[in-house]
């Protein structure tokens, strides 16, 4: 019996409220199960299931049952390793990178999303955690490898469907010379990425997350690392640049840790607005780690916050809000460590949850706002009366998928944030639709949906309704094109002082506020005339809402 | 050839054949010194082909070594998808390996040359053999390892240097049972990842332990270390007892060091404190594996492999047992050795499976 079912007795009189429960039902997919994405962009979440031979796909439909598609391919190496996914060519439907400890493939969609075939290889590499993103802020995906046993491969997209492969560094003997001290390379990329990105000569590189982590719109690096000598084993830390560089600091940012971990977990756990760090310990002999993340710098809070109660070592941990309760809580393995909202965890350990051991896929698979898990069957979360949101993301500028955009959803009780990330914890791919919970909060609590764009761009929603998926174009919230509601027209507009409102209805106790683009308030006061005065505000793009006996109506204008 | 040459020739064999014969009685035999004819330049190599060292007389693909060259075994072997493996040493004159002790590989000179022969007989269609790869490990002039792979041809006359990994899907016939196997030819990251420790590339079965056994060259069979020194390649200062390794195919011998011998040579390379796995808790040296905690005996497996596998080898389990699960499987992501192979060794599994059912061990 394992040690942690004792652990489980001993807590349950201390159940928080907030905890969910899991059902299992019996669902298989042909191939290994590694992804629970859309992959035919109707906002419903997707088992895959991939061989050298087929990709196996089950759509999920509005009823709730599954469509099973086969797609045969045919690729040299199977995803014994992780698979991730992304749009890189951006014609609308997604593409695949996975690997095996010998070689890796990109496979791309044709037109249709119907059928995928192989169009890079590399095949020398000991796959580990695979990823797309956009490396260089281009506005196009490129994809990235961690090497086990070499320097980190990607390859970079030039925007015209091209990828070319990077090997990072190369060394005069496989080995590299002494572990420790390792020789220099005899060659190290300068175009891609100059310097590479995780070179020691003998690898060590297992969990690839790529987070925005100080709050700029360019992706950084985190690398989790195992095995061998120190040097190979500690963590590392790339801080993107944004010219195409990066600079390694985990030293300074308090990360470079030489634990032995396959994975780490990024999120907001306590709603901050900057990403923390759990780092999955993969052996018994350490214990995991929580690294708050304090304006750049981690403070290890890994005792204070609970989280080494957990006692699940394995290589998957991610964040995910399972209770939606508004506090990312922390998968490792099949536990659950559940956030209370105060800087402290609560661990529901893989015997109690019933989750399965070998990490999954988590996504929506029944499109009811709670978080799932497939791995070898369907562990639907059966959820509460918590509300939620999701929100989707089509990038133009940015690439397709939105991937590195930040997502800031403010409600009463605070400002939570999200990233879309293509390839988490170790193997797995999970949605790429972003999850929010929001407890008891609706539409009235609700203040403000953000979407931050690696390209620069920023998209405002207002008030958006609970429980639903709102899906985001690029730039959409940005244009005069659309009216947000027929009834109210605001003129001239664009407008240098005076702006007139004319509605279909009359105002009898109205209130008017005008939003800036950030959602923050810039001009609030009693609605008594058909026409305010916003020549004393900068220039720029503004919301204008009117409220009257609880009834809001909102119209964009831009002031000159 | 004409009659002229025909009848010169004739009187000259002829007469080599009567100066052989006759022995005059003041003659003295001076043996020639026996030099190898080995082609081996540090700075030249490594060589693009196999056959420009001059290890083999011959049909290359005979293997059959020049002088200087020395076939030798260990007592057990590493399983690599049934291939065969012909090994053989090198040395330049003059040099010699020292003895450390009998766990650890020979103190050896620069310019040590160990090479090790991939091949596989009743290889269909034609009912051959084919050799794969030769392996070459050397000793360079910074008194490092230096690795160079050689991947034969088809057509079995030449083997050239090679840094790429490959796959090569081989069928043929193991006892009559008809096989087939994608057959990995390993890139030089891979090597290093079992030939390795903190400070660089090493051999691995060239240790007193596993040499210690009696080998039958073509002028009788003698133990290999005391031939070592006889060809001046092993300084004869090693102690006549050596704690060794056995044959783990050999059931005559005792089943606790069958298995020791099987994790020593299939296994230690990583699971050691200085190897790729040193994280894990195994130590799986057969220096170390007296002691049950370092064969994982009741240890509590900590890496998920379903709820049944609770520990890395219970007593009278296989089933339970992560140990066993793992050289049981063949997904990559699972199986033990990492790599190295892609089949199970069934001889294997079953000496590990009836090794746990023999532990009468209570591990409470």
């Amino acid at each position: 019996m394992k040690k942690n079912t004792l652990i489980i007795i001993l807590f349950l009189p201390f159940i928080m409220v907030g905890q969910v429960n899991f059902s299992f039902s019996s669902k298989s997919v042909s191939g290994t199960d590694l992804g629970l994405v859309d992959m035919n962009n109707d906002q419903l979440d997707d088992l895959i299931g991939i061989s050298t031979s087929n990709i196996q796909i089950h759509f999920q439909q509005p009823d709730g049952t599954f469509n099973i598609v086969n797609h045969p391919i045919s690729a040299t190496y199977p995803p014994s390793w992780s698979m991730a996914v992304g749009d890189y060519d951006a014609n609308g439907y997604n593409d695949f990178i996975w690997g095996s400890g010998s070689g890796a493939h990109v496979l791309q969609a044709n037109s249709d999303g119907t059928a995928w075939s192989v169009v890079a290889t590399s095949t020398d590499v000991f796959t580990q955690r695979t990823n797309f993103v956009d490396i260089n802020n281009d506005g196009h995906l490129d994809a990235f490898i961690c090497d086990d046993i070499d320097p980190n491969e990607y390859f970079m997209n030039d925007g015209f469907g091209n990828l070319t492969l990077y090997e990072g560094a190369q060394y005069a003997t496989a080995n590299g010379g002494d572990c420790t001290n390792p020789d220099d390379p005899i060659s190290i990329d300068q175009v891609g990425v100059p310097g590479g990105l995780g070179i020691h000569p003998r690898g060590g590189n297992y969990g690839s997350i790529w987070v925005n982590y100080d709050g700029d719109r360019d992706m950084d690096l985190f690398i989790a690392k195992c095995g061998d000598c120190e040097v190979r084993r500690t963590n590392e830390l790339y801080r993107n640049n944004g010219d195409g560089t990066f600079t390694r600091i985990d030293d300074i940012a308090n990360l470079d840790d030489p634990i032995n971990t396959w994975s780490s977990a990024w999120g907001d756990y306590d709603n901050d607005g900057d990403m923390d760090c759990f780092i999955g310990s993969s052996t018994g002999s350490e214990q995991h780690k929580l690294m708050r993340n304090d304006n750049g710098v981690f403070v290890d809070v890994s005792v204070a916050s609970g989280v080494q109660a957990c006692q699940n070592f394995y290589h998957e941990s991610v964040f995910v809000d399972f209770d939606n309760d508004g506090f990312l809580d922390i998968y490792v393995n099949g536990d659950i460590l559940y956030n209370d909202g105060d800087g402290t965890f609560t661990v529901e350990a893989q015997a109690s949850t019933g989750l399965s051991g070998f990490g999954g896929a988590l996504g929506d698979l029944n499109d009811d706002g709670f978080i799932d898990l497939f791995r070898n069957g369907i562990y639907e979360n059966d959820g509460n009366s918590n509300n939620y949101l999701k929100v989707c993301l089509e990038g133009t500028n940015s690439n397709k998928n939105g991937i590195g955009a930040t997502i800031e959803l403010t409600t009463a009780a605070g400002t939570q944030i999200r990233e879309v990330r293509s390839g988490e914890g170790f193997k797995y791919m999970n949605s790429l639709t972003a999850h929010f919970g929001i407890g008891t909060e609706t539409e009235e609590d609700i203040i403000s949906l953000i979407i931050r764009w690696p390209s620069g761009t920023d998209d405002l929603i207002l008030s958006p309704t609970e429980n639903q998926t709102l899906c985001v174009t690029e730039g959409e919230t940005l244009s005069l094109g659309q009216s947000l509601v027929e009834d109210l027209i605001l003129y001239p507009n664009p407008t240098k002082g005076i702006l007139n409102i004319n509605a279909t209805y009359g105002f009898e106790n109205a209130r008017y506020t005008v939003f800036d683009m950030n959602g923050r308030q810039i001009m609030n006061s009693k609605f008594e005339s058909n026409s305010i005065d916003v020549s004393n505000i900068n220039s720029g793009m503004y919301f204008l809402r009117i409220t009257d006996s609880g009834k809001s109506r909102t119209q964009k204008f831009i002031k000159n | 050839m004409s009659k002229n040459c025909a009848y010169i020739l004739w009187f000259l064999c002829v007469s080599v054949i009567l100066q052989s014969c006759v022995k005059d009685e003041g003659y003295v035999e001076v043996e020639p010194d026996l030099i190898s004819p080995v082609t081996f330049v540090l700075d030249s190599v490594p060589y693009l082909t196999l056959s420009e060292y001059n290890f083999f007389e011959g049909d290359l693909n005979g293997l059959d070594p020049v002088y200087g060259v020395l076939p030798f075994t260990l007592n057990s072997t590493l399983f690599t998808d049934f291939a065969k493996k012909k090994r053989f040493i090198w040395m330049p004159s003059e040099s010699s390996a020292s003895y450390v002790n009998d766990f650890s590989i020979l103190d050896f000179p620069i310019g040590t040359v160990l090479i090790k022969n991939f091949y596989y007989n009743n290889v269909m269609p034609n009912n051959n053999t084919k050799i794969i790869e030769t392996r070459v490990i050397y000793k360079n002039n910074e008194d490092r390892w230096s690795f160079a792979n050689y991947r034969w041809n088809d057509e079995q006359t030449e083997a050239y240097y090679t840094t790429d990994g490959e796959v090569v899907d081989i069928s043929w016939l193991e006892n009559g049972v008809s096989k087939s196997v994608n057959y990995e030819i390993p890139s030089p990251s891979k090597c290093v990842t079992c030939h390795g420790d903190f400070n660089g590339g090493i051999p691995i079965g060239v240790k007193p332990q596993n040499l210690n056994l009696s080998y039958n060259y073509i002028d009788g069979a003698q133990n290999q270390l005391s031939k070592w020194a006889d060809m001046g390649y092993l300084i004869d200062d090693f102690p006549t007892t050596i704690e060794s390794t056995v044959d783990w195919k050999d059931e005559s011998k005792d089943l606790e060091l069958r298995v020791r011998s099987y994790f020593d040579i299939n296994c230690a390379h990583c699971h050691n404190a200085e190897g790729y796995c040193n994280y894990a808790l195994l130590r799986l040296e057969f220096k170390n594996t007296e002691s049950l905690v370092n064969l994982g005996v009741c240890v509590s497996n900590d890496f998920y492999l379903g709820n049944e596998v609770t520990h890395i080898v219970n007593p009278g389990d296989a089933n339970s047992s992560a140990l066993f699960y793992r050289i049981n499987t063949i997904e990559e992501e699972f199986r033990m050795p990492f790599f190295g192979r892609t089949l199970i060794d069934p001889d294997g599994v079953a000496l590990v499976d009836q090794w746990i059912n023999s532990l009468n061990i209570n591990c409470n």
